[in-house]
């Protein structure tokens, strides 16, 4: 198989008017992040019971959107399925945008982040029992390694891809287990400790970064007049039925072992409390129990209609399976003592959603998909098949 | 080596690194060295002085850095607190620092009296206004008149109390109110109907082992109570045995949180369970013998009537606590000694409460706990120089003669030294007589006063009224000219707590930073004038000082040199002599009387003929309540919390933001009712809902709670502002403004408890 | 070197809040409004909770302060990616605004609730003491003045009296203590060396049953109870 790589071709009006819009988006974002800056976080809906809002559940879904790609990598040269190579350097770009996305996200939430400089003193200034300094670790040696990879990917060295493609896979892994550590194991919030937490945010990764990749793969390919391989698309989602099954039983058993103690009541909350009904219909109806009725469906299974939705419905369910562990978990109150803690020291928390908030977290994601589409019409990502019949074929227009 | 594998080993050792500084001691960190000393700062000193944002009057030192009051403690020389200070106390920076506060005096140019009228306050000058007023008062004397200037006496200073009743004294009006009669005047009454003494309880708390306390909120709303609180800490874990408290209430209140344990009464029977009290305890043989025979009179009407009457299962019933209980709690009183019987407001403060009061009062002499260690003290007043007596020509003569606009002292209120929830009716009805001029000293009777609507008419009605204060209370929007007073951090006095150490105590204030703007305080004032009025008046303040300043210097003379004084800021009196026997009670048999024949000799002087000895002996006298039962089922109980500052505004962020710690929130009231009652109506916790007695109706949010009788609902006193202050306007309610209003009519108190309300739902 | 800790008498405790006032006034720590307590952005450095527990009549409330506990295992520490809150030698959680980024990642660490998140700049930016935490004039030239919005602040034990009465050698736990022991009416807040066998604090965690908040979590908490 003898598959090239070009650019994309921009000169259509939808491009500018994407490019456009989504740079607009991004402007507004920037906007209200100095909104924030100068006023304080009095404009976003964080307070002392839910410190973390909308930019800390887009890094963590950004980080694991990025980090679940590398897995093809992994297909590729370990297992060695050739089918995979055509998409694999938009998937590692994607990757690479998408954990600076996860960063700029972090920067942005920062109380001070004129001092982010701060969490990239390794070993210096930082202290390395914080998950966060690891993190950061983590964060930058795979940004360095996926951008090697892909440097490699273009250069068109077998050897030297097999090789970063393997250390990309790693840093990956590390690091969005490393950021589901973040959550487990801080002891004081019950709903979140738990030793299952980073292998629970490393399915969840695989199974959002495939999804994320049927949907914008079969967008991207529609809109640059390139016909999707159906075959590639129903396997990825073959993939992400697999993960998705993997991701519904970890947390399963994790909610399981909580039922039991300690922390029973932290679980009932999550799973039944005031907030759980965002938990069954996004994350659990919507993100999980639709999808995996079309991919195993088996007419609907084996469209690719069918499975581009069910992905899209995925991506949309692991964006509120992150959100709904932060937000909905940070509002369990915390009992400092046994009895029924009267007023706002008892209160579950509440996190209304400002203007400000919500417009940075969209100017986050149109600045992941502005530097995308830059990506693609700069850099040779896009598959263009000189063989013929086994790849698709450029179309005129 | 290839390259994967060094990849793999730098990973690998670094990994290792890191996990051994994990691993190790999460606290071996190093430790920033020291700060340097601070940048210099001008002129820093503590003064010593006292506080007023109750009648406590505790005793503080201030801080100052830099001509700003930073801190406030308190000021260890007071034994009445051992030094300590409640948390109103550290509020006065922002008393003192109120954003909301007025600065120079102000004229209304909107004639409209009004709850939603806005004033359109003009400012002028100190001497304008002054002058002014002294037209005005002026005339009065001049038309024979002065008896109808009417003063009002809110939260003031020892000596602002004695500069406006002197001057009351000497302009010639008998119409000076004071917020005593919204305070507890019938623990005053049932102690002088058992001792001859009109005047509060100081309980000898260092000592005591027992304390049964009816319907008092020791650690929210007594007085003083700062020494409530210290005294709290040593009874219960600084001496050898610790005390035993008992609280009787409807509601769960902090105190019987705190305390052992909590009685739930049916409101406003607490009368009926002392004398049931009293029956286990004589007719078991537990009083003290001794001193009932030989220190007491009427033991044996009182014997008869509570042996007769009040049997533990009668009053189960009416009380709705079980027998076995009221047994218990009796034998346990009577045999821990020393015990206190106690009472507050929410026993008293009802029709019959004097009864009530009186009856309480008799278990201490029951037990023997009458000026002994560990029961009730008598409080020593401390000795200021004496003023000379005030000059008093025939006009003033004439005016003091006439009848009191509260109607003190008459039949309608025989024992009562002020009924000040009277007034509104007086000014509406315009008797005895039409009112001309009335003045107001820190008052703010229209939030805390029962039936507040009616205030706000009869303040309307008012022809000229000028309000001093240093912000613009409700009462003040009805003024015609308001005065800004100093607030008391910026002003002279002297201040003596109320009964409470027995010993007397007498603490300076003193101004810790200049007075701000241009205020002025009470005593300044006053003399301003006095010697504006020229006569018999100015007279009258003559030779003591001739400004605030001089005032204190001059009556505290007696106490210890002046630099002694400001630099302490607390004189002490002598110890306290217990058992002072036969020089203590002023009754006609010069011992405790459970009998009253100071009651009987005043309504026999009056020629009132007595229904019975039943009018002179403690009894329960049955509750009327405001209401039918069947329209409006609950029984509505206003208290005060803690952080109520009582000086007329609530406008303090500090205050307002930890306000109801039982209840975990600020900012707000809450209508706390029983989480049962509220599941039948079908009220949800949380839920906006109204309140309506018969008179008025509010809205706030409900909060189910356990700590509540199931008939009774409670709401906190202290909220609904509306006049100004961005902390307190339009925050919460007044549970005030819908109580209806009712008397105890010996001692004019006006009734809080009686009220009837229904809840529904918003 | 001494190991400060605190013990809270809740027999004694009469509920006041003097000491989240004393507090306040003290460190010119920032009040609230109806806004910001809706929102939960109140800062408070000592706050007092009620539990309550059973049915009417037979209903028990506890009221609680709750400082900042001081844990010697502290999560706040092990969680803080700047060093800006760190374990002082004598047993203080130091908060160093100059190093803070405002992650918040020590507020969702904290199992206390005793950090606050400064998310506006106060009028009062000043300290009224004239001594104030670690920032710009221990370190030279940053431009943060005293407070700042961005940054995490909570209880510091009051270290500013501590180490001020360490250099005019007082008897700290005795002569000097945090204001809120100063200031509670009923003496119910005990400060002292937790290693001193001769201190109050020992003497009273010795004489009497005590407990420390949510002790499974095993964060070592400083700030012991002995309950009513």
């Amino acid at each position: 198989m003898n598959v090239t790589f070009s650019k994309m071709e921009s000169k259509s009006r939808g491009f500018f008017i994407l490019t456009a819009t989504l740079g607009a988006l991004s402007l507004a974002g920037f906007i209200s992040f100095m909104i924030s800056y100068i006023q304080g976080h009095q404009v976003l809906g964080s307070g002392n019971v839910i410190p973390w809002g909308m930019p800390i559940v887009l890094a963590i879904y950004l980080i694991g959107l990025s980090a679940g790609l590398h897995i093809l990598a992994f297909f590729i040269h370990i297992l060695g399925r050739k089918e995979w190579i055509p998409i694999i350097r938009m998937a590692v770009f994607m990757a690479i945008i998408l954990i600076f996305g996860a960063m700029v996200s972090i920067a942005l939430d920062l109380g001070r982040p004129e001092k982010f400089w701060r969490l990239f003193m390794f070993f210096y200034l930082n202290n390395m029992t914080s998950m966060f300094a690891i993190n950061a670790i983590f964060y930058s040696c795979y940004l360095a390694a996926a951008s090697i990879y892909l440097m490699t990917l273009f250069a068109g060295n077998e050897r030297l891809s097999k090789i970063m493609g393997m250390v990309a896979f790693c840093w990956a892994m590390l690091t969005h287990g490393g950021t589901g550590l973040i959550f487990g194991l801080i002891y004081a919030r019950e709903p979140w400790f738990s030793a299952l937490k980073p292998f629970e945010f490393i399915m969840a990764a695989l199974t959002s970064s495939l999804a994320l990749l049927v949907v914008v793969m079969f967008v991207t390919f529609h809109f640059t007049c390139r016909q999707s391989r159906k075959e590639l698309v129903i396997s990825l989602g073959k993939l992400v039925a697999g993960f998705l099954l993997g991701l519904i039983l970890l947390i399963s058993v994790n909610e399981l072992v909580h039922g039991y103690k300690p922390g029973r009541e932290a679980s009932i909350f999550m799973l039944a409390g005031p907030f759980s009904w965002q938990f069954w219909s996004f994350q659990i109806f919507l993100g999980e129990v639709i999808p995996l009725f079309i991919l195993f469906h088996p007419r609907l299974g084996k469209t690719m209609k069918g499975v581009v939705i069910a992905s899209a419905l995925v991506v949309i369910g692991v964006f509120f399976e992150r959100y709904y562990l932060i937000i909905p978990g940070l509002a369990y109150p915390q009992s400092y003592f046994p009895g029924k803690i009267e007023g706002i020291y008892g209160a579950v928390g509440s996190f209304p959603l400002t203007a400000t908030e919500a417009v940075m977290s969209v100017g986050i994601f149109a600045f992941v998909g502005f530097l995308f589409i830059l990506g693609l019409k700069h850099l040779e990502l896009l598959p263009v098949d000189e063989s013929g019949g086994q790849m698709p074929a450029p179309e005129k227009g | 080596m290839n390259r994967r594998t060094f990849i793999k080993v730098s990973v690998v050792t670094g990994a290792a690194v890191g996990a051994s500084r994990m691993i190790g001691q999460p606290n071996a960190l190093s430790a920033l060295p020291l700060q340097k000393k601070a940048p210099h700062v001008d002129e820093e000193k503590w003064v010593a002085t006292s506080c007023l944002n109750c009648p406590a009057c505790c005793a503080i030192r201030v801080r100052i850095a830099n001509d700003r009051a930073i801190k406030i403690t308190g000021n260890p020389l007071s034994l009445t607190s051992e030094g300590k200070i409640c948390p109103r106390a550290h509020i006065g920076l922002q008393v003192l620092y109120d954003p909301g506060r007025i600065y120079f005096p102000l004229k209304r140019t909107n004639r409209e009296k009004g709850k939603g009228s806005d004033p359109k306050w003009t400012p002028l000058s100190w001497d304008q206004a002054l002058g002014e007023m002294n037209q005005r008062l002026k005339s009065l004397r001049e038309n024979d008149q002065p008896h109808k200037l009417l003063l009002f006496s809110g939260l003031n200073t020892a000596s602002s109390r004695d500069m406006i009743a002197r001057f009351a004294g000497a302009f010639g009006t008998p119409n000076l109110v004071s917020e005593n009669g919204l305070d507890a005047e019938t623990e005053k009454s049932g102690n002088w109907m058992a001792d001859g003494h009109y005047g509060s309880t100081a309980y000898d708390l260092d000592h005591t082992n027992y304390i049964l306390a009816f319907g008092a909120d020791l650690l929210e709303s007594s007085r003083p109570l700062s020494r409530f609180l210290r005294k709290w800490g040593k009874l219960r874990r600084e001496k050898p045995n610790r005390t035993k408290v008992v609280v009787i209430n409807p509601r769960y209140s902090l105190t019987a949180a705190k305390s052992d344990e909590w009685v739930p009464i049916h409101p406003g029977t607490d009368a009926a369970l002392a004398m049931a009290i009293a029956h286990v305890i004589l007719s078991e043989n537990l009083h003290d013998a001794a001193y009932v025979n030989n220190r007491t009179a009427g033991f044996d009407a009182y014997k008869r009537l509570v042996l007769g009457q009040y049997s533990p299962e009668v009053v189960s019933k009416v009380t709705g606590i079980s027998p076995e209980s009221i047994k218990r709690i009796a034998r346990e009183y009577a045999q821990t000694k020393p015990a206190i019987a106690l009472r507050g407001k929410e026993s008293i403060d009802w029709p019959g409460g004097s009864y009530a009061s009186y009856a309480i009062f008799c278990l201490n002499a029951l037990v023997g706990s009458i000026d002994v260690p560990g029961g009730i003290i008598y409080q020593e007043t401390p000795r200021y120089k004496d003023m000379p007596r005030w000059v008093e020509d025939d006009i003033a003569g004439r005016g003091k003669a006439r009848s009191a606009l509260d109607f003190r002292g008459t039949d309608q209120f025989p024992l009562a030294e002020v009924v000040t929830n009277r007034i509104p009716e007086s000014l509406l009805e315009g008797v005895p007589y039409p009112v001309e001029m009335a003045i107001g000293f820190n008052s703010n009777f229209n939030m805390s006063a029962p039936g507040a609507e009616r205030w706000d008419r009869a303040l309307k009605k008012l022809s000229y009224y000028v309000h001093i204060s240093p912000f613009i209370s409700e009462m003040a929007l009805y003024a015609d000219l308001v005065l800004p007073s100093t607030t008391y951090l910026e002003e002279w006095g002297y201040d003596h707590s109320p009964a409470g150490s027995g010993f007397a105590e007498v603490k300076i204030k003193q101004p810790v930073v200049l007075p701000q703007g241009d205020a002025r305080s009470i005593t300044d004032i006053i003399f301003d004038l006095s010697k504006r009025l020229k006569g018999p008046v100015a007279q009258s303040f003559l030779n003591m000082g001739d400004h605030s300043e001089g005032f204190v210097k001059f009556r505290t003379e007696t106490l210890m040199p002046w630099k002694e004084w400001i630099g302490k800021g607390v004189w002490k009196g002598k110890e306290y002599e217990y058992k002072k026997e036969k020089r203590l009670f002023a009754t006609p048999s010069k011992k405790f009387e459970f009998y009253s024949g100071n009651l009987k000799a005043l309504l026999t002087k009056r020629g009132k003929r007595a229904k019975g000895d039943l009018d002179f002996l403690p009894h329960y006298q049955g509750v009327k309540f405001l209401g039918e039962k069947e329209k409006y089922p609950f029984i509505l109980l206003p208290y005060k919390p803690l952080m109520a500052i009582e000086n007329g505004s609530q406008n303090y962020p500090w205050a307002q933001e930890i306000f109801l710690p039982m209840q975990g929130i600020g900012w707000d009231t809450l209508v706390e009712m029983n989480s049962e009652t509220a599941e039948n109506l079908k009220l949800r916790d949380g839920s906006a809902v109204w309140v309506e007695s018969p008179f008025q109706k509010i809205k706030a949010r409900l909060k189910c709670s356990e700590g509540i009788h199931p008939q009774v609902v409670a709401i906190a006193c202290g909220q609904g502002h509306y006049a100004y202050g961005k902390w307190q306007k339009g925050i919460g309610v007044n549970p005030n403004e819908i109580i209806g209003v009712d008397y105890d009519r010996l001692s004019g108190q006006a009734a809080f408890f009686n009220t009837r309300v229904k809840v529904y739902k918003a | 070197m001494p190991r400060w800790g605190m013990v809270i008498d809740l027999d004694k405790c009469v509920g006041c809040q003097a000491c989240t006032t004393a507090c306040k006034a003290e460190n010119n720590v920032p009040h609230g409004s109806p806004e910001e307590q809706r929102l939960r952005r109140e800062i408070y450095w000592n706050k007092v909770i009620a539990v309550t527990n059973g049915k009417y009549p037979q209903v028990s409330t506890e009221l609680i302060p709750m400082p900042c506990m001081h844990c010697d295992h502290a999560p706040c520490v092990i969680v803080c990616p700047a060093k800006a809150t760190y374990r002082r030698e004598d047993g203080i959680i130091v908060q160093d605004f100059r190093r803070c980024i405002g992650c918040k990642y020590c507020i969702v660490a904290c199992p206390y609730g005793a950090r606050s998140f400064n998310s506006k700049e106060q009028e009062e930016k000043k300290y009224h003491r004239h001594d104030p935490p670690p920032d710009r004039k221990v370190w030279g030239p940053w431009p943060f003045p005293s407070r700042t919005h961005g940054v995490v602040e909570k209880c510091t034990f009051c270290f500013h009296r501590i180490d001020q009465g360490l250099r005019e050698g007082k008897k700290i736990g005795k002569e000097v203590v945090p204001a809120c022991v100063e200031d509670c009416p009923a003496n119910a807040r005990i400060f002292g060396d937790l290693d001193d066998p001769q201190s109050d604090v020992s003497r009273l965690l010795s004489s009497r049953g005590w407990i420390r908040l949510r002790e499974e979590l095993a964060t070592k908490p400083k700030v012991y109870y002995l309950p009513g």
